[in-house]
């Protein structure tokens, strides 16, 4: 059961391209086709508009908000090949810094997580991927990785931060070994794993199972186990779940979880990954859980009562 | 069926989705307006001109986002009592004795499950207060709404802790369920009432429904005391009453007391059953209807006891109706057999079975886990089934059922219940308790959501710190310190920011914000936030550049209290031993101008050595010496420094080669 709280109305001239709430669920930010970013105080019902921020000159794909401890901050991209961060300062919203070094349109962005600093990845249809990382003083450092994907690459998403191995607390001070990684998604039909590896970013495994454009990927929150699983959706309008468990050895096993029937465009996982939202082209959004004998199920009631799809959260397979 | 956000037009535009903390972003896009790359290929073939000729034009209300949330009971005021209650009740149950063994624990267990009923009544009591009182029909529709909503819940509740926690036996367990049934089914309460109050209650016309009630929830004794009524009012049927007042003083039934064994009861009732058969059949009621259907029922046959469908209102009232008259010894496990048939026989086919309907029945026949997962499709939030689950599995019931799932869907269900406390902005507190007794995830799901909790005041930031501290949540607590510093920073609170960032043990950020201080020093030559900077303590270590602040502070409070020489050695150790910043060390410099210029000696000999040294450090380091030239007010300080020292040396060579006393 859901009830609509808020509607928001952006007045954006054009198609909006995506909306994400801050950390808190305080602010909301918007980007479109009209160019423009804009950014709303939605507390207790309201909208009230913060700012309607003007730089790019094409349609904005998408926005992504920092962590709080950076102050508050948003970057955006664009079909204009260009990345920008924004910055609150004083109570304006300002420009901070303007990415240009992609050739063609820069279609995706995602922070990693803030143990690792401020530092942005960005997916571009040139097939390259630049992580932008916050030096001090407003400097920002540039690594690409080029040729990431053939032809394009549709979606970059960042692994949780987790320590390896180490479940003992650092002494405070002292910076943890993070092992820095993420997922990318591209028009060459892979998901591609990086990993940093003595400041160089490598490729680190190259997940085949898609037979079209890799549209999203979204990679799952931890909850303490020793697995990562990512989302990965396409225009073969599949949707495939990859987990990856460390005591099983060194692979990413994908499971199906759904063979839709147009390209599905976005995926997206909960605060505490236990439900993944699937956007197609059918004009639905799916939501989907795992039961507790891994088997995937629809929980939005589209598909109750097809094929033994149960519409309950924990999957009774087994008490038949 | 399918959620439909009001106002969304799925025909003309697909739907994006994005999870926020705690809501969900909705809103109409297109997808599918992406440049495939610097050569298309045939088959993808959108470009942007497309995309752009496709939007231009754009029907009104596709700039819109919807907000969309889950779980709105957590925002209804009038439900506020059964989550705070509710919380406080689970949290006794988690901390009681759990060395208590038998029948005590059980006797405390089902004291727990009362007390979770109370607190259901207690607000189905308020709502339907605020039903009654409210002028709004829309909103007395919502409250009626919930009155009936959480009426089943207790109604389930209630049924389950006959059944489960209080796992009554053969024999009061139908004394059980005669006692919910009496309580639940109250449809017939206001009849009552108006045959009962009536001057002369034989001749109401409702007179034999209040008996045939009675009857059926087997209220002898009311429905004697009444029929008595009957008797006295019409004597030609003196016998028959007597007869039937009889066999019902007679009925044998299940005592609490276990005076008799089953055994013995089932004898008596043997035997009474067919005492009541021969009066029927010898047609001794006959010729009063009304008497000869209630001994039918007292016979328990099931058309008679069929044909008062109205007054039982529900197939489970039938049912206990129907055990009470045909198999009052009746088992737990034996309750299964009688409810598909029960269930029918009431509806006939004439309507089907409610949700309602199929958690009751799974409930009779031990089903639990059907239970609760029909009550999780059912309800429109998880309060009802985490909690009771949680009191199924202290009650050690679920670990004997299907073990795959075991005491993990106790915990599925208090994480879900749980997470969804997070989203209310002072409901969260309850959820941080119910999180901290779910063993394998609750931890990591408290810190996933602890952290989204909006830190709006620095109460609220202290709060959410100290349940972190408590729970050595460091990452946590890192977390927020670092983001209340920032937050001060940028409102230019720079104390505030300054300890933020302590509490962080944030060296990076001490550092920035102590240059801030020292900045502004420069610039108004005083300090703010004394208080801080003073008692900074040993946490002045944090970093190089904060402890030059403590101490530099420390250097200006010895000059105010006139203790030269201290504050002296400390400006110079300053330097000597590189606490301070180069960039630093001019005002330093100037600083030791005064103490040069006072009458008596300060800097010893070597000091002031050590001074002129560290004056030329500065000014040699300055490789650009045009430029130093250039800056008038530079080279006059510069000027009078060399002077000073050069005098101050000069006093102190003469005292210094003076022998004391001469």
């Amino acid at each position: 059961q859901v009830s609509v709280i808020n509607t928001v109305d952006t007045s954006h001239e054009d198609m909006i391209h995506d909306a994400q709430m801050d950390y808190y669920g305080t602010r909301l930010a918007t980007c479109s086709s009209d160019r423009s970013v804009k950014i709303f105080d939605v507390r207790n019902g309201g909208q009230i508009l913060i700012a309607d921020l003007r730089g790019h000159e094409g349609p904005v794909w998408q926005v992504a908000w920092a962590h709080p401890m950076y102050g508050n901050i948003l970057a955006s991209c664009s079909y204009d090949r260009k990345v920008i961060i924004w910055k609150e300062e004083n109570g304006t919203w300002e420009k901070t810094y303007e990415y240009t070094g992609h050739d063609s349109s820069v279609n995706s962005v995602c922070w990693a997580p803030h143990d690792y600093g401020l530092i942005l990845a960005c997916g571009s249809s040139d097939g390259a991927i630049s992580l932008l990382s916050y030096t001090g003083d407003g400097q920002w450092e540039v690594k690409k990785i080029s040729n990431a994907h053939t032809i394009g690459c549709n979606a970059v998403s960042w692994a949780p931060a987790v320590v390896p191995g180490s479940l003992i607390e650092q002494p405070s001070g002292q910076k943890p070994n993070y092992v820095k990684r993420f997922a990318s998604g591209g028009c060459d039909n892979l998901v591609k794993i990086w990993k940093e590896e003595d400041s160089q970013w490598k490729e680190e495994q190259k997940l085949e199972a898609h037979s079209d454009w890799v549209r999203d990927v979204a990679w799952a929150p931890s909850i303490g186990l020793p697995t990562s699983t990512i989302a990965s959706c396409s225009q073969d309008g599949r949707v495939f779940i990859w987990t990856y468990d460390d005591a099983s050895g060194n692979s990413w096993s994908p499971k199906l979880l759904h063979k839709f029937n147009d390209v599905v465009w976005h995926v997206s996982w909960s605060i505490t990954a236990n439900i993944l939202a699937v956007s197609g082209g059918d004009n639905k959004v799916t939501l989907w859980k795992e039961s507790v004998d891994g088997l995937w199920a629809c929980i939005s009631d589209v598909n109750k009562g097809q094929g033994g799809v149960s519409a309950v959260p924990e999957g009774q397979q087994n008490e038949q | 069926p399918p959620q439909v956000v009001p106002g969304a037009d799925p025909s003309a535009r697909q739907l994006c989705f994005e999870w926020g903390p705690a809501e969900v972003l909705v809103c109409e896009t297109r997808f599918g307006r992406r440049d495939p790359g610097p050569d298309p290929i045939p088959s993808q073939s959108w470009t942007l001109t497309g995309c752009v000729a496709d939007t231009v034009g754009t029907a009104p209300g596709s700039s819109r986002v919807f907000v969309v949330r889950r779980d709105q009971d957590i925002y209804i005021q009038t439900l506020r009592k059964l989550f705070n209650e509710s919380h406080g009740i689970f949290m006794g149950l988690q901390r009681s004795e759990e060395e208590l063994a038998g029948k005590s624990r059980k006797a405390q267990l089902v004291q727990v499950s009362k007390n979770y009923r109370s607190v259901i009544r207690a607000c189905m009591e308020d709502m339907h207060q605020a039903a009654v009182s409210t002028r709004d029909p829309a909103l007395q529709g919502q409250y009626s709404t919930q009155v009936s909503i959480l009426s089943a819940m207790e109604l389930i509740w209630n049924l389950c802790e006959i059944l489960f926690v209080e796992a009554a036996a053969a024999g009061p367990l139908l004394l059980r369920l005669l006692d919910w049934v009496r309580l639940h089914v109250c449809d017939v309460d206001s009849m009552v009432r108006e045959v009962l109050s009536s001057e002369s209650p034989s001749k109401h016309k409702l007179f034999w429904n209040v008996v045939d009630v009675f009857v059926l929830q087997g209220r002898m004794d009311e429905a004697r005391h009444l029929l008595s009524k009957e008797a006295t009012a019409n004597p030609t049927s003196m016998n028959m009453y007597k007869i039937l007042d009889d066999l019902m003083k007679k009925m044998p039934m299940p005592s609490l007391a276990n005076t008799q064994t089953l055994t013995e009861l089932e004898l008596k009732w043997q035997h009474w059953h067919e005492e009541c058969q021969r009066f029927l059949q010898d047609g001794t009621f006959a010729s009063n209807p009304h008497m000869e259907s209630i001994c039918k029922i007292l016979l328990g046959d099931e058309d008679a006891i069929l044909e008062k469908k109205e007054l039982m209102t529900t197939w489970y009232h039938f049912l206990v109706t129907r055990l009470l008259y045909s198999h009052p010894t009746v088992k737990p496990m034996e309750l299964r057999f009688y409810v598909q048939s029960s269930m029918d026989m009431f509806l006939g086919g004439e309507s089907s079975p409610e949700p309602l309907d199929m958690i009751l029945m799974a409930a009779f026949e031990f089903e639990m886990h059907q239970v609760i997962k029909e009550c999780s499709i059912v309800l429109s939030n998880w309060w009802f089934v985490a909690h009771l689950t949680d009191l199924l599995d202290h009650c050690k019931l679920l670990q004997s059922h299907n073990l795959y799932f075991g005491s993990n869907m106790r915990e599925f269900l208090l994480l879900e219940y749980a997470s969804g406390l997070f989203s209310h902005h002072s409901l969260w507190q309850l959820g941080v308790d119910y999180f901290d007794h779910c063993p394998e995830y609750g931890r990591v799901y408290l810190e996933l959501h602890i952290e989204r909790i909006p830190l709006s005041t620095e109460q609220k930031a202290l709060k959410v710190l100290r349940i972190c501290e408590q729970r050595q949540m460091h990452e946590q607590v890192r977390s927020i310190c670092k983001i209340m510093a920032m937050k001060a920073l940028r409102n230019n609170r720079l104390g505030s920011a300054l300890s933020w960032s302590i509490r962080a043990k944030d060296a990076a950020f001490a550092t920035l914000i102590s240059d801030r201080f020292l900045k502004d020093y420069c610039e108004r030559g005083c300090f703010s936030d004394l208080d801080l900077i003073d008692n900074l303590g040993p946490s002045m270590l944090l970093s190089d550049r904060l402890t030059f602040l403590g101490k530099y502070r420390e250097f200006h409070r010895l000059y105010g209290e006139k203790r030269f020489p201290e504050a002296a050695r400390l400006l110079l150790t300053l330097m000597t031993a590189h606490i301070a910043p180069c960039s630093f060390w001019m005002t330093l410099l100037t600083d030791a101008l005064p103490l040069l210029e006072q009458k008596e000696i300060i800097f010893s000999a070597e000091q002031t050595y050590e001074l002129m040294r560290c004056l030329e450090d500065l000014t040699a380091g300055n490789v650009d010496k045009q430029k130093l030239q250039e800056d008038d007010v530079e080279t006059t300080k510069v000027e009078m420094l060399r002077l000073a020292l050069a005098r101050n040396l000069a006093r102190v060579i003469v005292k210094e080669g003076t022998v004391e006393g001469s």
